[in-house]
């Protein structure tokens, strides 16, 4: 069936969980398995039952994709696959399969443990889970199935994000995920090729968005921590392991050297080891600069920055410290935290999203007082600042994107159809594709034109090369041949060759017809004048009149005969192969309308 | 503090160790400039005490509020299609208390429509859904609706006005007490129009054709008006012709063109015009005695504007006495008008936005010009400006004088 169907699953329009079905030539492919943050129900995992209603989905599904490490991508993975049930494949890069456990855990430690949940998915449920990936390098073409391939581009956007190009024969499908068009200090920007795919897939929100320029936010980040420090107080950043981390330490130390300043800054140990070893695992994910410095010293020998030890904590005097867990939920940066927490001189930069139910989740919702264990309530004085540093495209990153790979058709999810009539429009205007706006549920259905490749054989090509010149190279041209279809293979021959392969006599069908006029003259006369009328008619034709009396128009043969019965009467024998049956009936009508009458 | 000069050469540098910010391998000349404007970015952490830089897809000449949580923009390219578009302001700019917690830095296109023809006028009808907007070619006006039920801006009348001379796009200002249009590109073409009627509801009726540079509504009754050639009237629609007026410039002034800014309320007892011309003179105007100026100075400007036609000079709303000017090269200066007077001295401005030229993508293009600037409806020291390499800037200074 040569259509593509895309169906983004979930009930409402909300943003924040991504999972998309889409169907190509008879395969059922799931880009991403996201949770929805804000709920705490069912609503926070997209609605599987649309794939079927009972049972196992490992049926329904050739391969789940999954594009990079973030919750709102992968946090319903191992509901899915656990729970729900699901056996298959679940590609994702090497660095998406390293991160995807751990922020899985920490956010079922998060759930159970804080929020007290039942029926959550449990740590072995991850394990297991996680034994189903098959990790891809980017550029890699993975066979899935025979006729299933996929391949990652690079997307930027976080450590491992990728874009999907899903193929089927002719056909593909681009999925982008998050991506990014901007390199930032420590990723590159998303790149692909011009694969010209039948559909490219994307956030609605990237194209109405215009975003502030990333060194105004890296100046704001600046402003604040010079502004905590120049009063003499202490910021806490608290990150995840990987990413961000970098690319902020990168920025302050450039700024201290910059502004000579002596504020120490720290970096715990605990998240140089695991950054450490995750960079040497992943260098090739990093951009150009952080890989030549890495080549030159240890990712964390900075000029101006330190390792942290839990006692500098109670130093005075102002400093700056990077520490883990990110959503403040737990270990060395909840412990921070609470010490500097009641002075309000002091400053808490929360560098992402953070789960309900964590203390980060609570500070950024405006919360001044947290109830701590042992019922201890802890005061919140210190200036509290959210700074998102996720590197996301914008409208004009999307038309890069389109430009780059050429799509026929272009579908964003998570927006809503009629609300956004002039970016269909932008977009369909700009690069002459159709645009698609589907709402969670509904299904989208392109039709594609899928081209079939058949070889011809040289012997017919020759023949209709003799047949007339081939002026217009890239015109359609009309060819007469049968076509031979074995074991997925097609070939074009001509009509002889395919009889002496298939080891078939050729039989030639002949019709005649007779059509008889009123004429007295003679046979031989009669075939003269059916000559002369038939050459002074049919102009484009062959007329010939040979030695036996008969007349020929191309290969059909007419001829003059008496009546048996009826002197007066003449019978014309026009006679045609199968092939020739258009000029013949043409030719018998012709005939039946009688003869011109002529002076001899 | 001593004021900040115009068009300082680039700030010193101390000796770079080899650690660059910049990533990637870059050519010389690019390093250069990628310095200059990491040096801007360091040094605007005390200049400013918040700062935004977008990148349009198309550079616009308008800047047009509506409310104080949007603003309009529109291309101006002759030979292609432009865009229009309804953008709205991070929540962080709109918020009073908390703006720590709202991490959103970006615009969001809320509404979007196409226009054939470049838009050099922009002016939204308030509280209404209508836009109103002028351009080349041709004389004309054209009225779009934004749509409440999707994000479309789209045109629901064109309205042609005629220009005997040609080359002209009729200048626009509303009314706020009720839906109507002030324009013209000619004293002898001045009419105010119904722009959901069609209706015009009043003409100027003279033969005087001088061109127009700005037009502004007082109040229901009264609009002021600028000439290209510095010619200033306060006009009172309720009567047959008669403004109160500035003669024209006289010779010995070179022929400049001028543009002007009438402050609304404010202190003093009658309405003061603030008159920018080409060369970089400002005048500063009691509306009772339009023909003796109160001071005239000479800004600080390095040169004569390029393109006189996007000269603009508006006063702050929410400060005494500050005004601020660009159209003659990547700045938006700020001065304080309190202390002037007499004529021809030259004054130094309280602030210089240099954002436009530091943060200038792209090696080799012509230096971008300013090509309208905007203050913030409440925040007081908040501008918007955008210049002709399609950045667009918000930016909230700081006032020098406040550390003192």
């Amino acid at each position: 069936m040569p259509e593509i169907r895309v169906t983004p699953l979930g009930a409402g329009q909300d943003v924040g969980r991504s999972c998309i079905l889409v169907s190509i030539a008879g395969k059922n492919v799931m880009l991403d398995c996201g949770m929805h943050m804000g709920f705490n129900d069912d609503r926070r995992f997209p609605d599987f039952s649309y794939i079927t209603q009972n049972g196992r989905l490992t049926d329904f599904l050739d391969c789940v994709i999954i594009s990079h490490f973030h919750l709102d991508h992968c946090g319903a993975l191992p509901y899915f696959s656990e729970m729900v049930g699901y056996d298959g494949p679940i590609y994702m890069t090497h660095p998406t399969q390293a991160i995807c456990p751990i922020l899985l855990e920490d956010y079922r430690k998060i759930a159970v443990d804080k929020k007290g949940e039942a029926n959550f998915f449990t740590s072995q449920m991850i394990k297991d889970c996680m034994k189903k990936v098959v990790a891809v390098h980017l550029h890699q073409t993975v066979q899935v199935d025979d006729e299933l391939e996929i391949k990652a581009y690079y997307a930027g956007h976080v450590l491992g994000a990728a874009m999907f190009q899903i193929k089927v024969g002719s056909e593909s499908v681009v999925y982008t995920g998050d991506y990014n068009m901007t390199p930032d200090r420590h990723l590159g920007a998303a790149w692909i090729d011009k694969c010209r795919p039948n559909l490219l897939i994307t956030e609605s929100t990237y194209a109405t968005t215009i975003r502030d320029s990333k060194r105004c936010r890296e100046r704001d980040f600046l402003k604040k921590v010079h502004e905590t420090v120049e009063r003499g107080g202490k910021v806490l950043i608290p990150v995840f392991a990987l990413g961000r981390a970098q690319e902020l330490c990168i920025l302050l130390e450039t700024f201290w050297e910059r502004m000579n300043l002596k504020v120490p800054i720290y970096f715990s140990t605990g998240l140089t080891e695991k950054a450490n070893h995750y960079y040497k695992l992943f260098i090739t994910w990093t951009n150009q600069k952080i890989r030549k410095t890495f080549v030159q010293r240890n990712m964390f020998e900075f000029k101006h920055i330190k390792a942290f030890d839990r006692a500098f904590a109670d130093n005075p005097g102002p400093m700056v410290v990077f520490a883990t867990p990110g959503m403040l939920h737990a270990g060395q940066s909840l412990q921070i935290f609470r010490k500097w927490a009641g002075n309000e001189k002091n400053m808490v930069i929360m560098p992402g999203y953070c789960v309900q139910g964590t203390v980060g989740h609570k500070i950024l919702s405006g919360q001044r007082k947290l109830e701590m264990e042992g019922r201890q309530v802890l005061e919140v004085k210190m200036q509290v600042e959210y700074m998102s540093f996720s590197a996301h495209a914008d409208a004009k990153g999307i038309m890069q994107l389109v430009g780059q790979a050429e799509p026929e058709s272009v579908l964003l999810v998570h927006g809503e159809a009629k609300k956004m009539e002039f970016l269909r429009q932008k977009i369909e205007q700009e690069f002459r594709v159709s645009c698609y706006m589907p709402a969670n549920g509904e299904t989208v259905t392109l039709p594609t034109s899928p081209s079939i490749p058949v070889g011809i054989s040289l012997g017919l090509l020759k023949r209709e090369m003799a047949q007339g010149l081939l002026s217009e190279a890239k015109k359609p041209r009309l060819l007469h041949g049968t076509l031979i279809m074995k074991d997925s293979n097609f070939r074009l021959v001509s009509s002889e060759q395919a009889l002496k392969e298939l080891g078939l006599a050729e039989h030639q069908l002949r019709f005649t017809c007779r059509v008889h006029l009123q004429d007295t003259r003679k046979e031989q006369e009669m075939a003269l004048r059916v000559y002369s009328h038939l050459k002074s008619t049919l102009k484009d034709h062959c007329v010939q009149h040979l030695p036996d009396g008969s007349v020929t128009v191309e290969s059909i043969l007419i001829q003059a005969a008496a009546h048996s019965e009826d002197p007066g009467t003449k019978v014309l024998l026009v006679s045609w192969t199968y092939q020739d049956e258009e000029l013949g009936s043409f030719l018998t009508a012709l005939l039946k309308k009688g003869l011109p009458q002529t002076p001899s | 503090m001593s004021a900040q000069r115009e068009a300082a050469p680039p700030l010193a540098r101390s000796p770079r160790p080899p650690h660059r910010l910049a990533a990637g391998s870059w050519a010389p000349e690019v390093t250069v400039a990628m310095e200059s404007a990491e040096d801007w970015l360091v040094e605007s952490l005390r200049l400013y005490q918040d700062f935004h830089a977008f990148d349009l897809s198309a550079a616009t000449r308008g800047l047009e509020w509506i409310g104080d949580k949007g603003v309009f923009v529109a291309g101006y390219e002759s030979l292609k299609k432009n865009e229009i578009l309804h953008l709205i302001l991070p929540p962080r700019l709109s918020v009073k208390e908390n703006q720590g917690l709202f991490p959103e830095r970006d615009f969001k296109v809320c509404h979007g429509g196409f226009s054939d023809r470049a838009v050099l006028e922009l002016k939204h009808v308030p509280d209404t859904r209508l836009l109103v907007t002028s351009g080349l070619p041709g004389c004309y006006l054209r009225v779009w609706r934004v749509a409440e039920d999707s994000d479309v801006i789209k045109a629901i009348s064109t309205i042609a006005v005629q220009d005997e001379a040609g080359g002209l796009w009729p200048r626009l200002a509303v009314f706020s007490s009720a839906p109507r249009v002030l324009h013209g590109a000619r004293l002898s073409s001045l009419q105010v129009l119904d722009p959901e009627s069609g209706e015009t509801t009043y003409s100027s009726g003279i033969s005087d054709s001088e061109e127009l540079s700005s037009l502004q509504v007082l109040d229901g009754d009264t609009f002021a008006f600028c000439c290209a050639s510095g010619r200033l009237g306060l006009v009172d629609t309720r009567q047959p012709w008669a403004p109160l007026e500035s003669p024209g410039q006289s010779p010995g002034s070179g022929g400049q063109r001028w543009c002007a800014e009438v402050r609304a309320g404010g202190s003093g007892p009658g309405p003061c015009f603030s008159s920018l011309g080409a060369d970089g003179q400002l005048r500063l105007l009691d509306a009772r005695d339009l023909c003796h100026p109160m001071s005239s100075v000479q800004c600080a400007v390095s040169m004569p504007s390029p393109s006189p036609e996007l000269l603009r000079v508006t006063w702050a709303p929410g400060l005494d006495n500050c005004l601020a000017i660009s159209g003659f090269d990547g700045t938006v200066q700020v001065y304080d008008v309190t202390s002037w007077e007499g004529v021809g001295s030259q004054v130094e401005p309280l602030f210089t936005h240099r954002g436009h030229i530091f943060l200038e993508e792209g090696e080799g293009h012509a230096a971008a010009l300013v090509t309208t600037h905007t203050w913030h409806p409440s925040k007081p020291r908040t501008l918007l400006s955008a210049a002709s390499d399609a950045s667009v800037h918000v930016w909230d200074w700081v006032d020098p004088r406040a550390a003192c």
